[in-house]
């Protein structure tokens, strides 16, 4: 079964304490080489077993697997994550994390979901994340985009970007979920930005 | 402005009622009302949450908007006066979404009369009946979309490929509502 190990840069919590707070525009946190070089094949191995098909609404286009993963590979890499990932970065963030959903996601040319916060009253995300994997097509775009928002008297009076990361392979981005994490997916312009995208809760 | 006969048939013939008169301005009036506006200036908005446009609030075209009212009228069989218009103007990675629209409980009438210059592949109004899509106004320079908003209808402008250089899609947004009989206070 594919795993999820982690790397060195765990090692120091308390330096990712601090990268964590001191993020912006809101915190969150860039792994680059996640998952060993030898675990790679094997992940992409069970995401490929995995049926994905077409979403679109006012804001996404995409092609995703289903919200509850189909196969037990990808049910097994969820379970995995989840539990390799809950503990230490709830330690690293301050949040009570136990488990955490997962979908595999292909943004293909044309493809992109635009400015959106996850937070949703009553559903719980404390956590967003997504893992980028290695592309047979390396993507143009499909940036991952944060802005800063500015707030007066409880209204929203400004937004700008403020961060760009690149969909690299082998990177995983978290970051917090709140009522000014807005951030979107820049549209695919060529190739295929393949994913593993979800959410921690507590 | 010729209305095709099926207009008004079809209008009546769905419990959502929506249609598209094609061809109900031509090129050289569509340029024209583009200039003007141009020239008047549009607004951008960035309230990224909720949109990425611009907007020209109000436009000066008033004989235009009476064509449309009459054109809006013959189709719906109402006596219609106009509440509000404004030109909307899209570029690559602009969009508005559904939660940047609002809910009409009165069941005015919108139209949508498209001024763009030319078609561009992908960019629709798609108008929601509880979430889903009932009705697309598709990229058709000089069409009409006549669409009634009921409360439970809502619209948003797809989102604008930025692989198309140079695209700009103008259209031209009007509400309309129905005018109280004489008999009404």
């Amino acid at each position: 079964m594919a795993s999820w190990r982690l790397g060195p840069a765990w090692s120091d919590e308390a330096r990712l304490a601090e990268e964590w707070r001191r993020a912006e525009p809101f915190p969150h946190l860039v792994f680059d080489d996640f998952v060993p070089e030898d675990a790679l094949a094997e992940l992409v191995g069970v995401v490929d077993e995995e049926p994905i098909e077409r979403y679109e609404a006012d804001i996404y286009a995409f092609e995703a697997s289903a919200p509850e993963p189909k196969t037990s590979g990808l049910r097994d890499l969820r379970d995995a994550f989840a539990r390799t990932l809950a503990e230490p970065l709830g330690r690293v963030t301050e949040k009570s994390l136990r488990r955490a959903d997962l979908r595999a996601y292909a943004y293909r040319a044309g493809h992109y979901l635009l400015p959106h916060t996850d937070h949703q009253e009553d559903v719980g995300r404390a956590l967003a994340y997504a893992y980028y994997f290695p592309s047979p097509e390396p993507p143009e775009g499909g940036e991952l985009e944060l802005f800063r928002c500015t707030r007066e008297g409880g209204e929203l009076v400004a937004i700008e970007s403020a961060r760009l990361i690149e969909p690299r392979p082998n990177r995983l981005v978290v970051f917090d979920v709140s009522d000014v994490s807005l951030h979107q997916v820049r549209e695919v312009l060529a190739g295929l930005r393949p994913s593993l995208s979800g959410w921690f809760y507590p | 402005m010729v209305l095709p006969v099926t207009s008004r048939a079809a209008w009546t013939a769905t419990p959502l009622p929506a249609v598209i008169v094609p061809d109900a301005v031509g090129r050289a009036l569509a340029a024209e009302v583009r200039r003007r506006v141009e020239g008047a200036g549009y607004t951008r908005f960035t309230r990224v949450d909720r949109g990425s446009y611009d907007v020209a609030t109000s436009p000066n075209e008033a004989e235009l908007l009476e064509a449309l009212t009459g054109v809006a009228a013959e189709v719906t069989g109402r006596s219609l006066a106009l509440v509000e218009a404004r030109v909307l103007r899209l570029h690559p990675g602009d969009y508005l979404l559904v939660r940047h629209d609002r809910v009409h409980d009165d069941r005015p009438i919108e139209l949508v009369l498209d001024l763009s210059p030319a078609i561009v592949a992908g960019a629709e109004v798609h108008y929601r009946h509880r979430g889903q899509v009932f009705f697309t106004v598709p990229s058709a320079p000089g069409s009409l979309a006549i669409v009634e908003r009921g409360p439970t209808v809502m619209c948003n402008h797809t989102y604008v490929s930025r692989r198309l250089a140079g695209a700009s899609v103008v259209r031209l947004m009007v509400l309309l509502r129905a005018e109280p009989r004489g008999d009404e206070v």
